[in-house]
């Protein structure tokens, strides 16, 4: 006889009674639709990191004030992007932790911790930059080379997948992008001899479903573009979240710079595809297209900032568009359909570069590469603006930037490969020069490039922008100051010290029917709202 | 590379004592290599796993079969890198230390219970009663399917002997960990609502409840609040037959996890 406990037994109720909210991938499209939640790493997947929340303004942002702060103790850089997801925010905390916090008062709902090997290989700090997430899952890339998979509810680890030995020098530290039903990692390890890649992984089970080597191995196209066997190494790294185009199903990797970084002798040729951006089809990971910023770079200008999509009016015809501020010093606005080059400019200080040619290939200056004594080069290394988000308005129309101005000292010295160790070949001096940096928050017309207006920073700065529907552009700085300015204008109209760097890039998020902004600084999250 | 890092400070520098293990099973056995690993594990291990392997926030290690890792080599390699997403830390000592502790810990297993026993009972029974008749999936999760309410039980079979397994069905509220305490709430509208604490702090607390829903609440906006060292899960003493009893043992008997470590 067949009988069933269900009735017998008070209060039991099937899982699937009141089924929680979930986020399915047409939510994921629609992200920037619905801005009380911020889905992904760029609130979206047209990497606009644009919020539609209007509720905090230019008249009343002056009235902002913190309405909570989480902090951990944390000797590392506080890189993370919040999610936020039904008055829920996700974050991650280097060097491996995963928290879910209460989006009304901070308190942590749950804690996943993960065991880190103790000798970990990354170049710039053990840091994560935040999570991807799809129906019940949220997922992370780990700093020993893991794709896993987390149960939102409860922090539980659902499968973790190898990407790869991290002892040779790889590493995870990008949020993933989900698409469909595959989660997108890649490695990180640019300074250590890796050859990148692009994984796909499913979101149910973990499995592979495919890879794409950022550096082409034998007979593939552009494997010519590395002399001798320099590509086994040539680095190539991942580590910033693609933006997406559902309809052309392409994906919009940025790549890492090619190593040895400052002496290229080994690697002769263009080494594709480091330095530039790659189009690859979501379900098979197959490439589109290619366009590449810096040929045989050895500046260490990797093109890891943000692909920002935009749809507009182009010499009179309706286009798809892609526009890119690269740290060589340059702008690039291409056609994201085929990849042809549309334009760039100069968009801080550069001298390495006489222009760019009508393919989009920089005419080098002579005398500008590394030296054995060391010469002084125009931008910096760190770049006219580094992986930090820039932020797309449709209001204004206008792109953000955080921008950095000066100079660096490039060294060339001897580069010899051992597995796991630093393969830089050479270094940059940045004492005398730093003197004279600068930094600026300042919007251009995408179209054209031209700057609008600027908001002048005394230092540069490693923290991202949001937009806001409300009309304002939120910045940090290195000194600890978090503010809003006019989207229209730059004006500044607030500014708060939050006590320490920000090196994180802001949200904006809607809980209990109000617009909150949240920042990492320092070893803390710090959410602000209206009273 | 991303930033203006000074040139020292790049290379990351955590020091490690961690030696690749180079042995297949314990070199060691003599009576002062346990003493050694005796008081290695006193530092090191006891106080999550308790001086005798059955105590503490830790695995039981006092079993004749062990969840994770059972031969010398697996064994020492958990014990090396620790488990990743749980309190088990990896503590990377050097390989000897860890032989000798494994030495040690190896004599917990003759203290130990007999492993979970299938018999009496027929399992694919026992499946269907978990799943579908008494429903037990809608709180605990085996491999990836079920709910959160409860612990996961993929790995029931490894973990439980029989009797704890039999206790923890007819006795829900004798052992309830921490994790799994219940909060009770009466709102000022007199709506009471109930779940298993997620998070506490001064001023609020959060359940979760039986649709998996998170429930925050203010407390001083509340009428008043429990939260109580019972379980959520009922009792089924009477409530299963003898003969659904022992299937379902068989087949909570039968879970020791998946191949890929998913689901702890
Ligand atoms: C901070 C607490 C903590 C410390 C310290 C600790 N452990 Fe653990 N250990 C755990 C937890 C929790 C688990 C269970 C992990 C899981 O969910 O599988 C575990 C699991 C284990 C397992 C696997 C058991 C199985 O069933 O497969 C072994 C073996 C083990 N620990 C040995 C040790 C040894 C030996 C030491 C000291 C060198 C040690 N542990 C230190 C918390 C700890
Ligand atoms: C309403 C939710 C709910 C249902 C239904 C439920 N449980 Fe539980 N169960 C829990 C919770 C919560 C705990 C943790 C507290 C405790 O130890 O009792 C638990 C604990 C357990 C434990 C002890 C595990 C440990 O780590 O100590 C076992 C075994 C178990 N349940 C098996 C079952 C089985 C078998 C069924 C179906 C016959 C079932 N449960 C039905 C919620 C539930």
């Amino acid at each position: 006889m067949i009988r069933s406990y269900l009735g017998a037994v008070l209060g039991v109720v099937l899982a699937c009674a009141a089924a929680p909210a979930q986020v399915s991938y047409g939510d994921l499209v629609k992200a920037q639709e619905q801005p009380r939640n911020w889905l992904n790493y760029h609130g979206g997947y047209s990497g606009q990191r644009h919020s539609g929340l209007t509720e905090i303004t230019p008249e009343n942002v002056k009235n902002l004030r913190l309405k909570w702060a989480f902090q951990e103790r944390m000797s590392e850089k506080f890189e993370t992007t919040p999610l936020a997801l039904d008055g829920v925010l996700y974050i991650t905390v280097p060097p491996g932790d995963v928290y879910a916090l209460d989006a009304e008062t901070g308190a942590r709902l749950w804690r996943y911790s993960r065991n880190l090997p103790p000798k970990l290989i990354a170049c710039c700090g053990l840091v994560n930059r935040g999570l991807g997430m799809l129906g019940d899952r949220l997922f992370m890339a780990t700093l020993d080379a893991y794709t896993i998979a987390l149960d939102r509810k409860t922090g539980r680890l659902l499968w973790e997948s190898k990407m790869i030995d991290y002892s040779q020098g790889y590493s995870g530290t990008l949020a993933p992008l989900v698409v469909k039903d595959k989660v997108m990692t890649g490695t990180a390890g640019g300074e250590y001899g890796i050859r990148g890649f692009i994984d796909a992984y499913d979101v149910e089970t973990g499995e592979r479903s495919w890879r794409f080597y950022t550096i082409p191995g034998p007979g593939e196209f552009g494997h010519d573009t590395w002399a001798g066997d320099s590509w086994r190494r040539g680095g190539a790294s991942i580590w910033i979240t693609p933006s997406y185009d559902p309809e052309l199903n392409l994906v919009y990797w940025g790549v890492g710079n090619p190593g040895p970084d400052w002496n290229g002798d080994v690697r002769l040729g263009d080494n594709l595809f480091s330095d530039s951006v790659v189009a690859l089809d979501a379900d098979t990971g197959e490439r589109k297209w290619h366009f590449q910023f810096t040929p045989h770079d050895v500046h260490d200008w990797d093109a890891t900032q943000v692909m920002v999509l935009f749809d507009s009016e182009y010499k009179g015809e309706e286009r798809k568009l892609l526009v890119t501020f690269n740290r060589n010093g340059f702008s690039y606005l291409l056609d994201r359909e085929s990849g042809e080059f549309l334009r760039a400019g100069e968009y801080v200080k550069q001298d390495w570069a006489i222009g760019i040619d009508e393919e989009g290939r920089p005419i080098r200056r002579p005398g500008k590469l590394p030296t054995a004594e060391g010469n002084e080069v125009y931008p910096r290394v760190a770049g006219g603006t580094n992986w930090m988000s820039p932020t797309f308005s449709p209001q204004t129309n206008l792109i953000y930037v955080t921008c950095g101005e000066g100079s660096s000292i490039y060294v060339k010295g001897p580069s010899e490969y051992r597995p796991g160790t630093r393969y830089w070949g050479s270094m940059f001096l940045n004492e005398e020069t730093s003197r004279d940096w600068t930094g600026a928050v300042r919007a251009f017309d995408p179209l054209t490039g031209k700057k609008v207006w600027e908001h002048p920073l005394f230092r540069p700065t490693l923290a991202g922008l949001v937009s806001t529907a409300g009309g304002l552009v939120f910045a940090g700085t290195s000194d600890g100051f978090f503010k809003a300015l006019d989207a229209a204008s730059g004006e500044e109209l607030w500014r708060i010290n939050l006590g320490a760097q920000i090196i994180a890039s802001p949200i904006s998020f809607g809980s209990k029917g109000r617009q909150h902004v949240a920042v990492a600084a320092g070893g803390g999250i710090f959410v602000f709202a209206l009273p | 590379m991303r930033a203006f890092l000074p040139f020292a400070a790049a290379a990351a520098v955590l020091c490690a004592t961690a030696a690749a293990r180079t042995h297949e099973t314990n070199p060691f056995g003599s009576a002062e290599d346990f003493a050694v690993g005796k008081r290695l594990y006193r530092v090191n291990c006891g106080v999550c796993h308790g001086m005798e392997g059955k105590t503490g926030r830790g695995a039981r290690l006092a079993r004749k079969v062990h969840r994770r890792a059972n031969t010398d080599a697996e064994m020492f390699d958990l014990i090396e890198k620790g488990v990743p997403g749980t309190d088990m830390p990896g503590l990377w000592l050097g390989e000897d230390d860890i032989w000798k502790i494994l030495l040690f810990v190896r004599t917990f297993e003759k203290t130990a219970e007999e492993p979970c026993a299938a018999a009496p009972g027929d399992a694919a029974q026992g499946k269907d009663i978990f799943f579908n008749r008494a429903a037990c999936a809608a709180c605990h999760t085996v491999g990836m399917g079920g709910g959160r309410l409860g612990p996961d039980m993929s790995f029931a079979g490894a973990s439980f002997s029989r009797e704890q397994l039999r206790v923890a069905l007819v006795e829900p509220h004798r052992d309830v960990a921490e994790r799994y305490r219940v909060g009770r709430v009466e709102t000022q509208d007199g709506k009471k609502r109930e779940g298993v604490v997620m998070a506490e702090n001064g001023y609020s607390l959060f359940l979760m409840d039986r649709s998996e829903e998170t429930l925050g609440f203010q407390k001083a906006e509340l009428k008043s609040f429990q939260i109580s060292r019972e379980s959520l899960m009922p009792s089924y003493a009477g409530v299963l037959s003898a003969a659904d009893m022992d299937h379902l043992l068989a087949y909570l008997c039968s879970l020791r996890g998946s191949e890929k470590g998913a689901a702890q």
